[in-house]
């Protein structure tokens, strides 16, 4: 009985008919691609692209060397040396993120006690050499400076939460 | 003993400890900031609270003493409660600034509040402000408002420093830490005070924002410099050692060290670190590789061995260089069949302590129950500043101190008799303590003495020593130096003897016995005064900066200018390059394995903490390469253990005895001003002399012509003036300095420092005259 069942299925095409009813189907609801880059999909304000660096509004560069956020870095991506500045305060020398290293976990953001590296909602950035994705102090303080009207509403949006 | 019950364990204890004590002994931890072991106790932090049965209050464990019975709880709800309670408190005024803070990761507040403190501070008004003081070029005080006011810092000036050099002024809310008004912080121990602060107020100035506490990576190793042989842990980061703290060890340092041992890794990595092999041609240095620089070497004393013969060839050796550099050395020479070997660079009489090793004649935790010291010829505090601290220790529980000496230096403890004399009489001061102690314990006085006029000081000191039941009879660097050294050592071994004292040699440097037990002593060879004042063809130097390193500079400096081939192995670039032939880089002890042999005779060894420096390389390497090329037998070394182990296994014997050595005082001439030489603590070896932080500090100042008050006026002198000081045909320009603490008759003038490394011998006469 189930010989003869399989035979007829197979001879009348069935299985074709139920897949191109599929495809079919698919054909004529909403389309759900968005065309990148004319279109983009809507972003959290917990969005973790790109990193940056934070500046207070008198320009004064938030991050204090305190490398906290090099030491929970799971993918070893940051490098931080840090000296005295000449007014004496505590001022980093030296801050690099790979981003060919980094997994945008966001713990460097979470363990930042001056809110000083966050993660943008930037994720369209790319590099044409290897060496293009080691962001340095300077690359970092830049997507800051550029960002800062957005960084500080999405860090706004989240406080509440925290 | 009595009975404690601690968190439900039963914990024996003796009767008069504290409940701190007994939790310690029972494995519990009770969280505090004030109490610390080694110092007295203050009970002012309040953190220990602990709840004990049948009082109606929490009590401090550090201050409540143990009794039969007693019922403790650690961890119940009220003494929980009374430490969190008191975190809250000391939390108030504390800033929030641990992730700027040196201390931050290896902080005990820090940790503590993890545990005791709240998660948010009830507290909104404004936090108190400490201002910075000025307390010298070690430690600084930036943020002093960190400071919990434990006075651990001032309790250890007091009690182990013996100078309250801290102090806490004003009351409650407006108590701070300071110093006294503008002066700073000179202890040679004063970087302890940084390990003791359990916050971040007190941190290490050359230290700050280097590292962060967990980036480090600690290395076990052993002090270059003084001959106690302090126990270091090295914290390197980056190949670069950044900080050095003390391990404890009870035995030796306790958990204390000096300032030179811990901050003398600044000279580690010093702009002068010499990293590459040089060869001089045409009066000009050239960089070479490592096989041209020893293949010269060993060509140039190979040609000097078979033209001028091997005697010509000499070999000097700092004490602070390794067992393992000194006995690859000596090797090295007697392959070459000459003995000129020595490590003894500052002294100058050799005629005793051939038969073995003079060393401490005692393990270094024996000074601690001592009960009468005579110290004979030492600047203790500067040579040695922990040995001094444990002879402090032990004056302070009874004993007497009685010091024979050249300059009356405050030893920062009370002194019972002293006898500060013209160096040139320090040898009749010692014979008259030994004849008044023949006369106190009634036996003959030998026919030599019969002359020898009794002072009071000297018979007070020996009264002083034959009361005791314990006593050490210490004879110092300066003694050891001293012209008449084997008098010295002969006398006070006798007075030893006489008085059943422990007779001991205080090793001026790491490998003071080491060098001995290397056996880089000459033998039937020249020793270090006789290799100079024969000038040699051919000179080793190891680590030896001549100038700065031997007993008579002027006469090293004459004989290194006449040698054909000088070799310095050094870490640095020095004066050699106006007089050496090849320059070799080697490695400090960071970068080498080694063994140092300190003064009680413990071997100590450690391994290579960071790689070496550009091309310099550990010495033992060098010196087995260099016996290889020249085919000295018996240097297929593999491991530097295996020198070690050879040099051990020949090593001569631990012995203080001193005989066939007939009593002589010679008759002083009081009418010459007389040399009184001191090695300035960081002006001693080539490492601290490059340490920028220590060279910051007083101790370390350009050396002035001292005298006292009155020969200055004999002279017609003021403080400040200029003078030229002639010994013998060499002369060096000097300001005057008053220093009241010399006897008469003499002029303090430091070695190791360029500003006199053209004088003549550490000892001797010399005349002043205004420049």
């Amino acid at each position: 009985m189930e010989k003869i069942k399989e035979f007829f299925k197979t001879f009348l095409l069935i299985e074709l008919l139920k897949g191109m009813a599929l495809t079919g189907r698919y054909m004529f609801a909403r389309k759900i691609t968005v065309q990148f880059p004319d279109e983009k999909t809507p972003q959290g304000y917990r969005f973790r692209g790109l990193h940056a660096q934070r500046r207070y509004p008198n320009g004064e560069e938030r991050c204090i060397g305190c490398k906290l956020c090099e030491a929970v870095c799971p993918a070893l991506a940051i490098k931080i040396e840090v000296a005295e500045r000449a007014d004496g305060t505590r001022r980093t020398t030296q801050y690099d993120i790979d981003l060919t290293k980094c997994i945008f976990c966001g713990f460097c953001e979470e363990s930042c006690p001056v809110d000083a590296i966050v993660e943008t909602r930037i994720f369209e950035y790319h590099g044409e050499k290897r060496g293009d994705l080691y962001y340095t102090k300077p690359m970092l303080l830049a997507v800051g400076d550029k960002h800062e009207a957005q960084i500080a509403k999405d860090r706004a949006s989240d406080a509440k939460y925290r | 003993m009595i009975n404690i019950e601690i968190d439900g364990k039963l914990v024996e204890t003796e009767r008069g400890s504290t409940v701190m004590d007994a939790a310690n002994k029972a494995g519990v931890h009770i969280p505090h900031f004030c109490y610390h072991k080694k110092l007295s106790i203050a009970a002012n932090c309040r953190m220990c609270l602990v709840e004990v049965e049948k009082a109606p209050k929490p009590l401090p464990a550090c201050a409540t003493p143990a009794a039969d019975g007693m019922k403790v709880h650690t961890h119940s709800e009220m003494a929980v409660k009374a430490q969190k309670g008191v975190m809250e408190f000391l939390l108030i005024n504390h800033p929030l600034d641990c992730p700027i803070c040196d201390q931050g990761g290896e902080c005990q507040l820090q940790d503590l509040a993890v545990g005791y403190g709240g998660g948010e501070s009830r507290y909104t008004e404004e936090k108190r402000m400490v201002n910075p003081k000025e307390i010298g070029e070690l430690i600084s005080t930036i943020e002093m408002s960190r400071c919990i006011q434990c006075t651990r810092c001032v309790r250890f000036g007091q009690e182990i420093a013996g100078q309250m050099e801290l102090g806490m002024a004003n009351r409650s809310e407006h108590a701070e830490i300071m110093s006294f008004v503008n002066s700073a912080v000179d202890s040679e121990l004063s970087g302890n005070m940084i390990d003791l602060c359990p916050v971040g107020a007190l941190t290490s100035k050359p230290f700050r924002y280097t590292a962060r506490s967990w980036e480090l990576s600690r290395r076990k190793s052993v002090s270059p410099h003084d001959g106690l042989g302090s126990n270091l842990a090295l914290h390197i980061k980056d190949n670069k050692v950044c900080r050095v703290v003390p391990v404890e060890n009870e035995a030796i340092n306790e958990c204390w060290i000096s300032d030179k041992d811990r901050f003398s890794y600044e000279g580690l990595n010093s702009q002068e670190r010499l990293t590459r092999p040089m060869i001089k041609q045409d009066n000009k240095w050239l960089e070479v590789e490592w096989t041209t620089a020893l293949e010269y070497v060993a060509n140039g004393l190979r040609q000097i061995s078979n033209s001028a013969g091997a005697e010509h060839i000499a070999a000097l050796a700092t004490p602070h260089s390794t067992l393992e550099e000194l006995y690859l050395l000596q090797k090295l020479m007697r392959g070459l069949e000459s003995s000129n070997v020595d490590f003894r660079l500052r002294q100058s009489d050799f005629s005793f302590g051939t038969k073995g090793a003079p060393w401490l004649g005692m393990q270094v935790a024996e000074i601690n129950s001592r009960d009468r010291f005579l110290i004979v010829g030492s600047f203790l505090r500067k040579d040695h500043p922990l040995l001094a601290q444990r002879i402090r220790q032990a004056v302070k529980a009874g004993a007497d101190a009685n010091v024979v000496h050249a300059a009356d230096d405050d030893l920062l403890m009370p002194v019972a008799n002293k006898a500060i004399v013209s160096p040139s009489a320090m040898v009749d001061v010692l014979a008259q303590i030994l004849k008044a102690l023949i006369i106190q314990k009634e036996a003959a006085v030998p026919a030599e003495m019969e002359k020898i006029a009794v002072g009071d000081a000297a018979s007070s000191i020996a009264r002083s020593l034959a009361s005791g039941e314990r006593s050490a009879v210490l004879l110092g660097n300066f003694a050891q130096q001293h012209p008449e050294a084997s008098q010295l050592a002969s006398i006070a071994g006798q007075i030893a003897e006489l008085s059943g004292a422990k007779f001991g040699f205080l090793g001026e440097a790491a490998n003071s016995v080491g060098g001995y037990m290397a056996g880089a002593v000459p033998g039937d060879g020249m020793n270090a005064r006789e290799m100079l004042e024969n000038p040699r063809k051919a000179y080793l130097l190891l680590n030896v900066e001549p100038e700065l390193d031997m007993h008579h500079p002027e006469l090293a400096m004459a004989a290194m200018k006449q040698a054909d081939m000088v070799v310095a192995m050094s870490a640095y670039k020095h004066h050699a390059t106006e007089y050496a032939d090849v320059l070799l880089p080697i490695a400090p002890y960071t970068e080498t394995s080694g063994t140092f042999i300190n003064t009680e005779g413990s071997v100590q060894s450690f391994k290579g903490a960071v790689k070496p420096l550009g091309e310099a390389r550990p010495a033992w390497k060098v010196l087995r390469v260099l016996g290889n090329l020249l085919n000295v037998a018996g240097f297929d070394f593999e491991t530097s253990e295996a020198v070690r182990d050879e040099a051990l296994g020949e090593a001569c014997k631990l012995n203080n005895r001193i005989e066939n050595i007939a009593l002589k005082v010679s008759a002083v001439n009081a009418a010459a001003l007389q040399r009184v030489t001191d090695v300035p603590i960081y002006f001693a070896d080539a490492l601290v002399r490059r340490a920028d932080a220590l060279q910051k500090t007083g101790d370390a100042a350009t050396p002035c012509a001292r005298l006292h008050g009155d020969e200055l006026q004999k002279l017609g002198l003021q403080p400040g003036d200029t003078v030229r000081v002639a010994q013998g045909d060499a002369s060096v320009q000097l300001k005057v300095s008053r220093d009241d603490r010399l006897p008469p008759g003499v002029v303090r003038i430091a070695a190791g420092h360029p500003a006199t490394a053209a004088l003549g011998a550490m000892f001797g006469e010399l005349s002043l005259e205004r420049a």
